[in-house]
């Protein structure tokens, strides 16, 4: 990145036009099932030490969870000293006495991986002024000497977005301005006449369009299902190939929807990517200069658009790939992208990560030495088990081995004001839907065969979380009326839902969760063709599943296990956040 | 206010040894480096919300507030995600006000960068230290 803007874009693969395009991919992709291991960050915050982290890792091989995969120990923020020592990351010396390779070594010599934290931004979301931003080559040769295995890189303080504790005129670089018309040799087109509004951020008001951009995806207000962002199309005729010139009449601002930053294209070929000098009010119209343009003879699409919000974001994060492996060549990190949806991850994520988060944090109120820190069933923002759930659940069609998972945030089982039926359906939640399994609490807490470690070493649970065809299970019914449960983003959580998830033997897992806060007894099942016709054509063998006589049942929460010859599958009761998972072999 | 000035208040109201207190707070998990650095720079009330509560709960063994729900109103708690529950701790337990940016109605600003009199954090150290366990 240049300094003072976002930088020149020259690489297609970086840009809104290619996310959706797999054969060109940025860096080469390794097939890899969901990260599991432990992360100091819902456990101890900032105030996570070296001494706790030995610990934890101590723990993790006694309680057997190493067995289980549970293998990367990653330290979160609060391990640095909080400037650059001669322009370098450096550990917190109270904290971390020993130094991060000593750390390393030791979490290796358990036979476990180690991960690492950082920012795109200039600081790190505790305020330590050792963002990655403008340090990427040296710090990820620092993380290489450091020998990590994983690296979690979070969005605060970003310079091109208005990010936690960003600027938030940083907007400005979001979205374009309001567009009111466009003028190509003498002809002008207006927006709210001539032109096409693609996707559903855009907005018209009074004469003009705004939104011209992509919705931010921190909050839970919006699903992440279709078209994320919008862009104003002006269809063009022209007799010949040839140059012309473009003019917009627009309004610029620096908050989110009203922004300065411009990009026009034809078609597929961009022609501007600018900021635009600033109007005197975000309704104030004036003219850009002249934009030279090039139409082909036939029919042009004119994109008026700014995709940059998802572009910068992808390419900071592409520049610390790309940092890694100059610095460490096929070192095998583990990359986990936390911009918290922010920018739609699960557009461009494929082409970086091997997980992107999809909501801001799942609890706000982490632990400390002696204090579990506290999570939430339900909340109106990101800060409960469901709220995570409620968007993850529809996004299975983005994840994939080849792609990357969905990430809705890190475990919060063994913190306060969580039961244990609700852990249980967290856990089981989490693995249906491949999420990365990051355990976030003290484990000195937890003792072989107490009820924690029965859920969190379910060797049935994580089987379907570790399977190796690697599917995010789909919502394939919901009880809350809706024509689509698998692409509804329902926020209601008075209701069951049933998810399918197709697995390498053959086998079907099926889940129900009560996800309401009260007992529902109420028959709800799903039929041997309403799974074929949801999740048949990702099964190893529909036609075995189809035509079996009886089906091999095996229930993973309470074990129990039957044939039964019946042609659908299902509860008539479940108790408050609680589930049922099954797994339905055909015989 | 200065950082500084901040935890000698903070030390001679509660009788903590303003000695060595950067280092001890440290061991003790309820001060930072970064208070070190700034502490001949103003306090802001995000850095004043963190201590207070960091040392009710790592020296007074006050336990958090487990729901804080009643915090969300607060229009600029989630700004901070790594101090929406130091926030949200102080302002339940009415150790620091936030501030109602409406005339009419209900628009509740904690103003995480902002810095206050001295006599107001003098003020909520006091609270603070009054603080029974929930």
């Amino acid at each position: 990145m240049d300094n003072g803007r976002p930088s020149v874009i020259n690489d297609s693969r970086l840009r809104f036009d290619s996310f959706a395009n797999r054969s060109d991919e940025l860096f080469t992709k390794k097939e890899r099932l969901p990260a599991m291991g432990w992360n100091s960050w819902n456990a101890f915050g900032s105030g996570n030490t070296e001494a706790l982290t030995r610990e934890m890792a101590s723990k993790i091989k006694e309680l057997g969870l190493d067995k289980l995969g549970y293998k990367y120990i990653v330290l979160d923020d609060g391990c640095y000293k909080p400037e650059r020592v001669n322009g370098r990351l450096q550990a917190d010396e109270v904290k971390f006495p020993s130094g991060f390779r000593a750390l390393a070594d030791y979490i290796h010599s358990l036979g476990l991986k180690f991960g690492m934290y950082n920012d795109i931004g200039t600081r790190l979301c505790s305020g330590a002024e050792v963002g990655i931003y403008g340090y990427e080559k040296e710090d990820c040769e620092d993380y290489i000497n450091w020998d990590i295995d994983f690296i979690k890189v979070d969005n605060c303080y970003y310079m091109w977005d208005n990010a936690t504790f960003a600027e938030p005129s940083n907007a400005k670089y979001s979205y374009a301005p309001n567009i009111k018309s466009i003028t190509v040799e003498g002809k002008t087109y207006y927006s709210t006449k001539d032109a096409v509004v693609t996707g559903t951020r855009a907005e018209a008001k009074g004469g003009y369009v705004s939104f011209i951009g992509t919705f931010d995806g921190t909050a839970p207000d919006h699903t992440p299902v279709g078209l994320r962002s919008s862009e104003l199309i002006f269809e063009i005729e022209s007799s010949s190939d040839r140059k012309a010139e473009l003019t917009v009449n627009y309004a610029a601002g620096e908050e989110e929807g009203v922004g300065s930053w411009l990009q026009v294209a034809v078609d597929d070929k961009y022609f501007f990517d600018e900021m635009l000098p600033l109007t005197k009010t975000p309704d104030t119209f004036t003219n850009s200069a002249p934009i030279s343009i090039e139409l082909k003879a036939g029919m042009n699409m004119i994109r008026i658009m700014n995709h940059r919000r998802q572009e910068n974001t992808l390419h900071s994060y592409a520049l610390i790939k790309e940092m890694l492996i100059a610095a460490g060549g096929d070192k095998d990190i583990v990359f986990s992208i936390c911009e918290w949806g922010k920018t739609q991850p699960q557009d461009w994520g494929h082409k970086v990560g091997d997980s992107w988060r999809i909501l801001n944090d799942i609890t706000f109120q982490v632990g400390s030495d002696g204090n579990n820190g506290n999570a939430a069933w339900e909340s109106d923002y990101t800060t409960s088990v469901t709220s995570q759930y409620n968007k993850a659940v529809i996004m299975d069609e983005y994840s994939g081995l080849l792609k990357g998972w969905n990430d809705p945030d890190m475990l919060v089982i063994g913190m306060d004001r969580l039961n244990f039926e609700m852990y249980r359906s967290h856990m089981a939640m989490w693995c249906m839907m491949n999420a990365p399994l990051m355990l976030g609490m003290d484990l000195r807490r937890v003792k072989v065969g107490d009820d924690i470690h029965k859920i969190i070493a379910d060797e049935d649970l994580i089987a379907l979380n570790q399977d190796p065809l690697g599917i995010q299970a789909k919502r394939i019914f919901t009880t809350f009326d809706c024509e689509s449960p698998d692409k509804t983003y329902i926020r209601d959580n008075d209701r069951i839902d049933v998810l399918a998830k197709p697995l390498s033997d053959g086998s079907v897992a099926l889940a129900f969760f009560n996800i309401s806060t009260e007992d529902k007894v109420e028959a709800v099942s799903v039929s041997r063709e309403k799974i074929l016709s949801m999740i048949g054509s990702k099964m190893v063998n529909p036609e075995k599943f189809k035509n079996a006589s009886s089906f091999h049942i095996r229930d993973l929460i309470n074990k129990d296990e039957q044939d039964v010859s019946e042609d659908s599958f299902g509860i008539v009761s479940l108790g408050l956040c609680d589930c049922k998972v099954i797994k339905v072999t055909p015989i | 206010m200065l950082t500084d000035d901040f935890l000698r208040q903070l030390c001679s109201l509660s009788g903590e040894l303003y000695e060595g207190i950067y280092l001890e707070g440290r061991r003790q998990g309820w001060l930072e480096e970064e208070d070190y650095l700034n502490s001949s720079k103003d306090i802001t009330r995000k850095n004043v919300a963190r201590i207070l509560h960091l040392y009710l709960l790592k020296r007074r063994g006050i336990k958090d507030i487990g729901d804080i729900t009643e915090a969300y109103k607060l229009r600029d708690l989630f700004d901070c995600r790594v101090c929406a529950n130091h926030v949200a701790q102080v302002y339940l337990r009415e150790i620091m006000p936030a501030k109602n940016l409406s005339r009419e109605g209900e628009f509740l600003w904690f103003d995480l960068d902002g810095e206050d009199s001295i006599q107001d954090n003098v003020e909520y150290i006091k609270r603070a230290l009054n603080q029974e366990p929930c």
